[in-house]
């Protein structure tokens, strides 16, 4: 069927459309940390709602997302407002039910960088618990939590997208695919592509042959 | 395409079953009795090609999705393997859920850095040929490990055998390679399930909704491009034969409520049972539902035939039921508690059951109004259902962007709106088959509560345990059947591009889930 046809090419032609767009774009990459070694320790904890608030953090301009060192099994939506001498440099939020030992939250990229600002992540809570992660600090330079200081610092990322394509990275990204398997090697990447490639062209096939 | 053979084909297929029908299933019956392989013969016969292709599409996909994984990142895969190890080099089933796997595995886990690795979105798998090296090092000195088995096997201590053994199957015959050679090998026996997935969901919507051949075809090819799928037939897990499982029975039940209840179809939905039993204990919650299927069938055959119908449902329900009766005598006899750990599991059974209800209830649904929030700042259905669905891989800390799983919403509302079209269309059927539906659902209902009543044994320490979109994977053939009904709601004219349409859009889903998995691990 004539129909079936042209809704299989164009279907295909946008999908090779959206893999090369998604693969001209850059991973985000780390564009600063605020050095607090990342070795999962906890610092504190909670099972209700929080504000954490962590002070003389390096925010560098251009960043467009900020990685917290909060672990949780089903996370709640989390807010961040980052802000220095009583004004907000920038703020974002990220929703619920995330996985994991880091938070990833979006925020609107800074046009410069700020030397010393607060960054204050906030949710709600009700039973879960949300773990917060970081190395022993002085009170001073400690994460404070609804305003009382905890015994450390919590480990916080500044992500920015990086200067290379996914598409420049993609030989770098086949190696690494190779390693840790049984038979290493580049050629790993190979077969992937080949079996998605077979895919593709028996499910296009089965579609022409039985719907079409 | 109105007078294609194929149509033809559909239309006498829609046409309720005749007395020669009666008689092909009557000489079915007893090449059943001629020998179990002229019987598998006659049965792989009555498959189209078509579904054979969309089961070859499945599992090259989950094969696919094996290679992109990398090893152990996949959920409880560590304690799977070590199940499988047990089980092939001491022919005993592991003694404790205790995480304290054998000295071999616990190697190879370091060399992979798989400790830092998973839950730690931010962390990559090992990228130099420094770690590559210190990894081959380590895999040579594993296998120096004089000790057989592993008495631990985590979560995967407490499941039943039959998956692990069929898995040790491979694992011996790569008893000579190191660990991670027997891991990829094991990882393709899960991907052939996956194939098997697709073609009962295939033959499931051919028998449900006969009416519309190339619909088959839209629901057997999406359903092996789903990516969930693919990802969790691509690791060594036992939820890719409860896959398979849960939608032969489902073909199984669709082809008795079409064609009746004879001798050879209770007994395969009671052998189905006693296998998906025997495969993963959430098979438990399918079980009521499958029973009551037979149940309804035996009941509409009792109509026809008068009471000797009861005898397949006795036949049926006798076969379903001998694991649990089989293991709860070995309890018995043995001093243990009568279902084993499933027994411990309700007595630690805690809070009201009205308690328990309003959990199960707001696991799925928006809580009612007066009900404990027990998921504040949480929409379930949205968060962890479908954005589990579109998107939650390796130890389900690889998701999408939060922008995609909205976007999906798009595709999935036009879907949802599609097959309801179809389903108002055809309302005076579905009134007719009232019973069949019934056993569907209460298929879905009993799993969900399964899953719901599980979930609340970790509440509140933990909001949504279980709270993983595949565990409703045993459901795939209801989905297959939505997709079907959906292209279907587009009309005769555009219902053959709309089913193209959701192939593709599936297709895609399940490139760009690889992308992101590859983007997580090696990017």
């Amino acid at each position: 069927m004539h129909s079936v046809r042209i809704t299989l090419l164009a279907g295909l032609a946008l999908l090779a459309i959206a893999i090369v767009l998604t693969l001209s774009q850059s991973p985000v990459s780390v564009a600063g940390t605020n050095k607090v070694p990342n070795n999962e320790a906890s610092i504190g904890s909670t099972t209700r709602s929080a504000t954490y608030c962590q002070a003389h953090e390096a925010i560098p301009g251009g960043v467009s997302a900020i990685r917290l060192w909060l672990d949780a099994a089903a996370g709640p939506r989390v807010s961040v407002v980052v802000s220095a001498g009583g004004r907000v440099i920038t703020r974002g939020s990220r929703g619920s039910a995330w996985i994991g030992g880091s938070v990833t939250i979006p925020v609107k990229p800074p046009p410069q960088t700020v030397s010393s600002a607060t960054v204050c992540a906030s949710f709600q809570l009700l039973d879960e618990t949300v773990v917060v992660q970081g190395s022993a600090a002085p009170a001073t330079l400690a994460v404070s939590q609804n305003g009382a200081p905890l015994n450390g610092r919590m480990r916080i990322e500044y992500l920015h997208p990086g200067a290379n394509s996914w598409l420049s990275l993609a030989l770098q990204v086949a190696r690494r695919m190779g390693l840790g398997r049984a038979a290493a090697g580049t050629w790993i990447t190979l077969v992937a592509l080949a079996l998605l490639a077979a895919v593709t062209v028996l499910a296009s096939r089965l579609v022409l042959k039985e719907i079409g | 395409m109105s007078t294609s053979p194929a149509t033809r084909r559909a239309r006498a297929a829609k046409r309720k079953p005749t007395r020669g029908r009666k008689q092909s299933a009557d000489r079915q019956a007893s090449k059943l009795a001629d020998g179990p392989r002229a019987a598998m013969r006659a049965v792989l016969r009555q498959v189209p090609t078509a579904a054979w292709m969309c089961a070859l599409v499945a599992l090259l996909n989950a094969a696919c999705w094996s290679i992109v994984t990398p090893p152990f990142q996949s959920p409880d895969e560590p304690d799977h393997f070590a199940y499988v190890k047990q089980l092939a080099e001491t022919s005993q089933l592991p003694a404790t859920s205790s995480e304290q796997f054998s000295y071999e595995e616990l190697t190879v886990l370091t060399g992979l850095h798989n400790f830092q690795v998973r839950l730690q979105p931010q962390t990559h798998t090992i990228a130099s040929q420094a770690e590559e090296r210190a990894l081959q090092r380590l895999l040579e000195q594993a296998t120096t490990d004089p000790t057989p088995g592993s008495p631990n096997a985590g979560v995967a201590a407490s499941e039943p055998p039959l998956y692990y053994t069929l898995e040790a199957i491979p694992y011996l015959i790569a008893r000579g390679d190191s660990e991670l050679a027997r891991l990829q090998l094991m990882r393709l026996l899960s991907a052939l399930f996956a194939g098997l997935t697709a073609l009962f969901v295939f033959m499931f919507v051919r028998e449900a909704l006969p009416e519309v051949r190339w619909a088959w075809t839209t629901a057997g090819l999406a359903v092996a491009l789903i990516p969930l799928l693919g990802f969790m037939s691509g690791s060594v897990n036992p939820d890719s034969m409860l896959f398979a499982v849960s939608a032969a029975i489902f073909y199984a039940l669709a082809y008795a409520f079409r064609r009746g209840l004879d001798r050879a179809s209770a007994v395969a939905i009671g052998c189905l049972t006693a296998i998906g039993l025997l495969t993963k204990l959430n098979f438990v919650g399918l079980a009521p539902g499958v029973l009551l299927g037979l149940l309804v069938l035996s009941v509409r055959a009792a109509r026809a035939s008068g009471r000797s119908a009861y005898r397949h449902l006795a036949l049926g329900g006798g076969i379903a039921l001998s694991p649990v009766v089989l293991y709860a005598g070995v309890n018995v006899f043995s001093g243990h508690p009568t279902l084993g750990l499933l027994s411990t599991a309700i007595d630690n059974a805690h809070g009201s059951l009205v308690a328990q209800a309003n959990y199960i209830w707001q696991l799925y649904l928006p809580r009612l109004p007066g009900t404990v929030n027990d998921f504040p700042g949480i929409f379930t259905a949205r968060q962890f259902w479908f954005d589990g669905y579109v998107g939650q891989y390796g130890w389900l800390d690889t998701p999408f962007p939060a922008w995609v799983d909205s976007v999906a919403l798009i595709p999935a509302a036009a879907i949802a709106l599609l097959c309801a079209r179809s389903l108002v269309e055809h309302r005076a059927l579905l009134r007719g088959r009232a019973g069949e539906i019934a056993v569907y659902a209460a298929m879905a209902l009993g799993l969900m509560l399964l899953i719901g009543a599980d979930s609340f044994r970790a509440f509140p320490a933990t909001d949504g345990e279980y709270a993983q979109a595949r565990y409703l994977l045993p459901l795939l053939p209801l989905l297959g059947a939505i997709l079907a009904l959906a292209a279907r709601g587009a009309g005769r004219r555009l219902g053959p591009a709309a089913g193209t349409l959701i192939v593709v859009l599936f297709l895609a889903h399940d490139v760009f889930s690889q992308l992101q998995v590859v983007a997580r691990y090696y990017g």
